[in-house]
């Protein structure tokens, strides 16, 4: 029996069984070959209102699933927080209740409160997308993430991966961390112990404050960006000793295995948890994540709109 | 509800901590009074075989919300809820808005319970001016108005030394200290409690840490003041041990714990419901465990519910923007017998003992009992009666409970207050 | 009644596609550019496709090129079917532009299938010539949709659905009439 998709939303991998994110990621191969053709549009979303409602703001994101929605022929409104009527008051499920109340089929949201998409979606009778809550999740980031390794290598299965950083503080990573745990890789997290929790061991992820440790053989560098309040929150003591015990430099990149992968979410610092010539270099895959991203977009934005008319 | 002057409660199982009796037998009530039941003059008879009749039970730790928030709750529907929970008594925080930290706010709170309210008052004045943890509170004056004890809760004072005036100066007018034990530097912007849960949920947690630091200084403050100090809404393994070690060397500290500690834990906030948003906040199941084990050996003699009514739009919101609390009293009764009682940790008399005798020790309170003589404050609870939680029949003002749909064993089907039945399913 | 009952055995089926196969190669001797591809719609108008292939080659000697095409991304029904269809490959191999293309499916009902199909592939170019190919046209057709070469014309009975199976993908050949519910989905 094949797998299909039933769901209205999409707020966290935690919630998806392996075949799902599979059927994601095989759907998004198929959208990514629209992407390089003359024509680069499908009718699939066509007279479908999507809302991109970003109450955090959001550049590069926000314009990667723009670009998926229009490329689904979907009308799109863009909504972003400092714009709305939360600035006068009203509380976030009023202001999306009335944009519901406007025939929106499909809301995609980033917000800085984690869970916040979750308490939504019970809410509202529309779809759901998260494009980031807090420091909970960010599905489709790690879909993109897992549509690029499995493009590379072929598998996700067995692979060892390494996400690197404030691990403590990202949606990325722990999207990462659900999406390759359910696929079947290996994962490890490393950075300053601050930064990068004990408890990610009680779900079978390995924890690690030495890089070169870290990175032994590995197959996957996922870098994070180091924030610059986390070190004014005293979480670690400068970007320089940062970028001198976790950094991804000409050094510390002969640990991983030569053919391995390094991705970064984006935007990168430059020369602190990435040098230069590593993410313009061979094993980077960080452009083609950016393209993947259009893909996974328009797979997931095709998937749940299909579900909303039941 | 009945008007009753004059009856016998027959063929019910009295179950009385403060003599030390269990035993099916006779109560009279006479003029609100306990009597013995060959004096009462004309007596009408009501059967209360099969249930359990019990010293009327007190809440130490109750949001009234009145004045200041009246649409969460109001003292007249506060009580209500208090007597539909079973409880005859209730002591509220003096968190309010204005602050009940002088004696006209006392009166205040005299007078409308005097007027709206279902079920005895006790009233509870602040430690500091405002809550603000700077100055002293007038407290001799609080106590002549007729306050029972002192808190700052919802708030906890930083500055030991302060702490240190406070417990002396309270301890010579005779009154307990009720602390909400938080060091605001460790709590931070937490939500949840800080564990495997709030890491993988990507929040901010509140470190047990916290907790633990100002049950240990409060710990301090009694040892070296004598002043009674209770240590509000226990919730940390950690808290358990150095109150059991403290109590065993004599200290006059002291421990309640919510339902809901011990009923639920840091798991139910993966579904993002600010119905489990409260602080201190629900810990592992550890601590919990540790919780449990702490009632069953008695060093925690008392569950107060903290009720913290909150209307629908203020816990409509994101998470983590979502006030702490939720209600309880008229949950109490059957989340704890379902989770202590037919489990077999407490036995009946222990578990009455944690609403009646725990309380009355803390505050100082004589004639609790149901000794003839006595006040006729009773709690009259059917051990097997099966109740299904439906938040929209509260007679609270607000909904927030985390038990709505779920199903209990045990409630209390009557509560009588100075005679008079103010609740009755009976 | 039988939920499954065979209409047609193998032996019909391979009669079918020989017509088929014939009326095409008519056709297209007989016009300017000898020369054409095949589209096969997923999914069972692609082994179909491949069947007529092999049959144009063994009778002529020329073997048209395959693509393939997946018109989920087209449907005007998303949403509104009790389940979301797979999508499958797309896959193109040569230039749409400069080719007469044959479109291939199983069974022509409603019409809007092809009409799918139709804007699937104007948006790959813009072919001089298209023709459309099926096994089964089974006659409710809701759009002005007509098959160019039909192997037979089956009315299946009320209710009744008609379905197409291939040895290469279900074992054997033969024609079907089923029910509309025991049928698989995504036709």
């Amino acid at each position: 029996m094949e797998v299909t998709w039933t769901k209205k939303d999409l707020l966290s991998l935690y919630d998806l069984e392996r075949e799902e994110i599979e059927l994601i990621l095989d759907t998004a191969e198929e959208f990514k070959k629209v992407s390089q053709r003359n024509v680069k549009k499908v009718p699939a979303l066509r007279g479908k209102t999507v809302v991109n409602f970003f109450v955090e703001p959001s550049t590069r994101t926000r314009i990667s699933f723009e670009l998926a929605e229009q490329r689904l022929s979907a009308d799109i409104i863009n909504i972003s927080a400092n714009a709305s009527s939360l600035q006068k008051g009203e509380t976030l499920l009023d202001t999306v209740k009335n944009i519901e109340a406007l025939q929106a089929d499909l809301i995609v949201m980033r917000h800085s409160a984690p869970g916040a998409q979750n308490f939504i979606a019970q809410n509202v009778e529309c779809g759901v997308l998260n494009a980031g809550d807090g420091a909970h999740s960010h599905p489709t980031q790690a879909l993109l993430d897992l549509f690029t390794i499995r493009e590379k290598k072929g598998r996700i299965k067995g692979l060892k991966t390494v996400i690197v950083g404030d691990i403590l503080h990202s949606r990325v990573a722990r999207s990462d961390i659900w999406g390759l745990l359910k696929l079947g890789a290996e994962v490890t997290v490393a950075g300053p112990a601050t930064l990068v929790p004990k408890d990610f061991e009680k779900i079978g992820v390995r924890v690690c404050h030495n890089l070169k440790e870290a990175l032994e053989g590995a197959d996957v560098v996922n870098l994070l960006r180091i924030q610059h309040e986390r070190q004014r929150s005293g979480f670690f003591p400068s970007t320089n000793e940062y970028a001198r015990f976790f950094g991804l430099n000409r050094e510390t990149v002969k640990y991983l295995k030569p053919d391995a992968l390094v991705m970064h979410p984006g935007p990168i610092n430059r020369d602190v948890e990435l040098d230069s010539s590593i993410a313009d270099g061979p094993q980077s895959v960080i452009l083609e994540q950016v393209t993947n991203g259009l893909a996974v977009r328009m797979a997931v934005l095709f998937l749940v709109a299909g579900c909303l008319q039941k | 509800m009945n008007k009753k002057k004059s009856y016998i409660l027959t063929g019910g199982r009295v179950v009385d901590p403060f003599r030390g009796i269990d035993a099916v037998m006779d109560i009279g009530v006479m003029d609100g009074v306990i009597v013995e039941p060959e004096s009462v003059v004309n007596p009408e008879t009501i059967d209360v075989s099969g249930l359990i009749v019990a010293p009327g039970f007190i809440d130490m730790h109750v949001h009234l919300r009145q004045p200041g928030n009246h649409a969460a709750e109001t003292i007249a529907t506060g009580t209500m809820a208090a007597a539909a929970g079973g409880f005859s008594g209730i002591v509220p925080m003096p968190n309010t808005s204005p602050a009940a930290d002088t004696p006209g706010a006392i009166e205040y709170i005299k007078r409308h319970t005097e007027r709206e309210g279902k079920v005895k008052v006790y009233p509870c004045g602040c430690m500091t001016k405002n809550l603000e943890g700077k100055e002293m509170a007038g407290i001799g004056s609080l106590k002549a108005a007729g306050v029972v004890a002192v808190s700052d809760d919802g708030k906890c004072i930083q500055n030991h030394e302060l702490m240190r005036h406070v417990a002396e100066y309270t301890a010579s007018f005779g009154l307990p200290i009720l602390d909400h034990c938080e060091d605001d530097c460790l709590k931070g912007e937490g939500v949840m409690h800080e564990g495997v849960w709030s890491v993988l949920l990507g929040m901010q947690g509140i470190s047990s840490a916290s907790e633990e630091l100002m049950i240990a200084r409060d710990i301090i403050m009694s040892r070296m003041s004598g002043c009674r100090i209770h240590i509000q809404h226990l919730s940390c393994q950690e808290g358990v041990s150095m109150i059991r070690h403290a109590r065993e060397k004599g200290i006059l500290i002291s421990a309640e714990v919510t339902p809901h500690h011990i009923s639920l834990t840091d798991e139910c906030i993966k579904k993002f419901d600010t119905n489990y948003k409260m602080n201190p906040p629900l810990r592992s199941e550890y601590d919990r465990q540790a919780l449990i084990q702490g009632l069953a050996d008695g060093t925690i003699t008392v569950i107060a519910t903290d009720h913290a009514p909150h209307t629908a739009t203020a816990k409509l919101v994101e998470f983590d923007y979502a006030p702490f609390g939720i209600v309880g009293l008229e949950t109490a009764i059957p989340v704890c017998l379902s989770e202590l009682y037919h489990t077999g940790v407490l036995s009946i008399s222990s578990f009455v003992s944690k609403f009646t005798v725990g309380p009355a020790e803390i505050l100082g309170f004589k004639n609790k009992s149901l000794a003839a003589g006595n006040p006729a404050d009773i709690t009259i609870i059917d051990l097997n009666r099966e109740f299904t939680v439906d938040a929209s029949k509260f007679y609270s003002k607000s909904r927030n409970t985390p038990y709505n749909g779920m199903t209990f064993k045990g409630k209390a089907v009557a509560t009588v207050v100075d005679g008079k039945f103010v609740f009755s399913e009976l | 009644m039988p939920a499954k009952t065979q209409i047609c055995d193998s032996g019909k089926v391979k009669n079918a596609i020989s017509r088929i196969a014939d009326a095409i190669i008519s056709e297209f001797n007989s016009s300017k550019s000898k020369k054409f591809a095949f589209i096969g719609l997923h999914k069972q108008g692609v082994p179909l496709a491949r069947r007529l292939i092999a049959e144009i080659e063994q009778k002529t000697g020329f073997c048209p090129e395959l693509a393939l095409l997946d018109i989920s991304m087209y449907r005007d029904d998303v949403g509104i079917r009790s389940a979301l269809p797979i999508i499958r490959e797309t896959e193109i191999p040569f230039d749409i532009s400069g080719q007469a293309v044959i479109l291939v499916d199983d069974v022509l009902s409603t019409g809007r299938t092809i009409r799918a199909a139709l804007d699937a592939i104007t948006d790959y170019g813009r072919p001089p010539l298209i023709r459309l190919a099926v096994m089964v046209d089974r006659g409710n057709r809701e759009f002005p949709i007509l098959a160019d070469y039909a192997g037979m014309k089956i009315i299946p009975g009320e209710g009744r659905k008609i379905v197409v199976e291939f040895e290469e993908s279900d074992g054997h050949d033969g024609i079907f009439e089923v029910d509309w519910e025991t049928s698989t989905k995504g036709d």
